[in-house]
């Protein structure tokens, strides 16, 4: 068959058929709970679908945009894990900045700044070091809430645990334009997964080290560059996951998101070992995992189970999945 | 008993050695900051009794995970879910009623449901064929999730009323459990078949099902433990602190994690020790400590609150044993 011209097709014939399938359950499935939320908002006088559309990226906009990040480096074949502190870090950054004066856009810049520079300094310890990436950014992890509470005690003489941010003009990004950013960053992604060729050579680097270093390429750099580009995504996801809240306490804020996003990420059919998986799987996943929080509250189960029902989700998806593929990888394993 | 040449050839590889001696230098650091004086040999026992206590209570909880971490880590496995594992059976054991029926109730229960959620997790694992690290991602939400709908908003406070139940927080208990834990459980794996096999399945999986190593029961197996290793370690914990609440424990995993491989166990599979682990609790539990004594008694030392040095130095203290302990030489690391 001859390549088709139509980048659509071409970006699906790319992924592995597991890929594949993975989105199209996941599309069904997000359009399936979409369609219930819409019969149950129209039946109830007291909520409108658009609102609660509307709603959708307030919350899940970091989620995605981190998990957009998260996605190139697993391709890679690394992790972070730090992302959860590296996103503290920035939050206490953009609180001290406030508390110094300085502008709305020079606190969002200090904000992103503070993340690229971070995730790319995770990216050039685990080349340098040569120690696993999960090792690496586990201590990450540690470090940089640790960075984050001096920054906070030795810049701020009256720090008490919380920085408090409250004027409105800081907080647009996140209440008024989340839907917007959140749109724009998940098109470029899209875009440049599809026409560039950064997220191929990650992809490359993620089936083999070795074939890209026969090919030519640099794995080192490769996975450098990562971490870069995670960063950018990750700068994004720290200034909304910020300025979505009044106070920033950078001794318990964003505990645990790095595990919502890894989840996101590896529901929408991304390899976790790298060299599989696809941008659009990350946002899907996610937006699956929201949804279905969602229904589940209009079913009438309590706002506790969503948690529960988060895992119970992934460990089914990706149970079923595993469990459909068992017979053949077992067969490979063997012969 | 072991041939002295086979100890003597395990100490050659000077890498080995080093743990011990960061451990020393630490300890050295750190004891004094955490009240150990040294004015006579009376003071110094003294102190150093008070010490020794509050070390091993704090860290016995950790040393019982950690033993079921290094041979989960051992297959090429990983569970991220004991966190929330604790928090679960802490959960189930603090809605019964806190009289001596607790003890033929909530305990064996307790044990139960320890071994039940960790073979679910080797279930997904062997069975199922998910990556370890997914699979028990999906279960720290689900049991976490189950724990937050057990328990809602509230903090149950019930463990102190029971009777006996707080012997397990002090001294005498958390030794009871070490020793039984590592030294006896520890001894046996050491010198057994199961270790040999472990490891054997951690390093090479299809070379491990071509030697007749049943794999899928001996995954189950190392997870089912797990489990059961942490509901000994509920009991430790919930002996101490008296309560359990939705959002305890949070984070236990990966401080068991950075533990272990602290102690020299590669995240890769393969190879493992249960003293290095073992080390590395302590190394962390002697920073943690110290750190606290340092915030009561010089708490104007430094423009910042000490305790929170205690993220930076247990993250650089990772990255640094890991890197003075990785392999260099050889094709197998």
């Amino acid at each position: 068959m001859p390549p088709s011209h139509n980048i659509v097709i071409q970006y699906f014939s790319r992924v592995t058929p597991t890929v594949r399938h993975r989105l199209l359950f996941l599309l069904v499935g997000c359009a399936l709970l979409l369609g219930y939320i819409f019969l149950q908002t129209s039946a109830d006088d007291n909520s409108s679908f658009l609102a609660e559309v509307s709603r959708i990226p307030v919350y899940l906009a970091p989620v995605i945009i981190a998990g957009l990040g998260l996605t190139g480096i697993i391709f890679a074949g690394g992790i972070d894990l730090s992302i959860s502190t590296i996103i503290v870090v920035a939050g206490t950054v953009f609180g001290i900045l406030y508390d110094y004066g300085a502008s709305p856009g020079v606190c969002f810049f200090g904000c992103w700044l503070t993340a690229v520079s971070l995730s790319s300094w995770n990216g050039l310890l685990v080349r340098c070091l040569g120690i696993s990436p999960i090792i690496i950014t586990l201590a990450g992890l540690q470090f940089y809430r640790g960075l984050a509470l001096i920054l906070a005690d030795t810049l701020m003489p009256d720090f008490g645990g919380g920085l408090s941010i409250q004027q409105a003009a800081y907080q647009t990004p996140a209440k008024e334009y989340a839907g917007w950013i959140l749109a724009v960053v998940v098109v470029a992604a899209l875009v440049w997964e599809a026409y560039g060729k950064t997220f191929r050579s990650f992809l490359a680097l993620g089936c083999s080290p070795q074939a890209c270093r026969i090919a030519g390429l640099h794995p080192g750099r490769i996975l450098q560059m990562s971490y870069l580009v995670g960063g950018l995504f990750l700068g994004v996801a720290a200034v909304l996951y910020v300025t979505n809240r009044q106070v920033i306490e950078p001794a318990r804020m964003a505990m645990g998101f790095e595990l919502s996003v890894i989840g996101a990420v590896v529901l929408g059919g991304t390899n976790i070992f790298g060299g599989e998986g696809t941008m659009l799987g990350t946002v899907l996943g996610a937006l699956f995992l929201y949804l279905i929080g969602q229904a589940m509250l209009y079913a009438g189960v309590s706002e506790y189970w969503r948690t529960a029902i988060e895992g119970a989700v992934i460990v089914a998806v990706i149970g079923f999945d595993c469990a459909l593929h068992r017979r053949r990888k077992l067969l490979d394993e063997l012969r | 008993m072991t041939p002295p040449t086979r100890v003597m050839r395990r100490f050659t590889s000077w890498h080995l050695l080093i743990l011990p001696l960061l451990f020393v230098a630490e300890l050295a650091v750190f004891a004094p900051i955490s009240g150990v004086r040294f004015d006579s040999a009376e003071a110094l026992g003294r102190s150093s009794r008070f010490y020794a206590t509050d070390l091993i209570t704090h860290a016995a909880p950790l040393i019982v995970l950690v033993v079921g971490m290094t041979a989960v880590l051992m297959t090429g496995g990983i569970d991220l879910s004991i966190g929330s594992m604790v928090a679960l059976i802490a959960a189930v054991m603090a809605t019964f009623d806190p009289g001596a029926s607790f003890w033929w109730t909530a305990v064996p229960l307790g044990l139960l449901c320890g071994l039940g959620l960790g073979w679910f997790n080797g279930f997904l694992i062997a069975r199922l064929d998910v990556p370890p690290i997914i699979a028990t991602l999906g279960t720290l939400f689900l049991f976490r999730g189950l724990c937050e709908v057990r328990l809602g908003d509230q903090e149950f406070g019930t463990f102190y009323d029971v009777p006996g139940f707080a012997w397990f927080g002090g001294l005498s208990g958390s030794l009871l459990l070490i020793t039984l834990v590592v030294a006896l459980g520890g001894g046996w794996f050491f010198h057994s078949r199961l270790r040999r096999e472990l490891l054997m399945l951690g390093g090479n999986r299809v070379a491990a099902r071509y030697a007749g190593i049943p794999v899928f029961r001996r995954t189950t197996q190392v997870y089912t433990a797990m489990g059961g290793l942490a509901f000994v370690a509920a009991i430790c914990f919930t002996a101490r602190n008296g309560s359990v609440s939705a959002t305890s424990f949070g984070g236990l995993e990966l401080q068991v994690i950075v533990a272990v491989v602290l102690g020299g166990t590669r995240v890769e599979g393969g190879n493992g020790s249960i003293i290095g682990s073992v080390i590395g609790v302590l190394m962390i539990t002697v920073l943690d400590e110290g750190l606290r004594s340092a915030e009561m008694f010089h708490a104007d030392a430094l423009p910042f609150k000490i305790q929170h040095l205690k993220y930076i130095l247990m993250g650089a203290l990772l990255v640094i044993g890991v890197w003075v302990n990785r392999p260099t030489n050889n094709s197998t690391g």
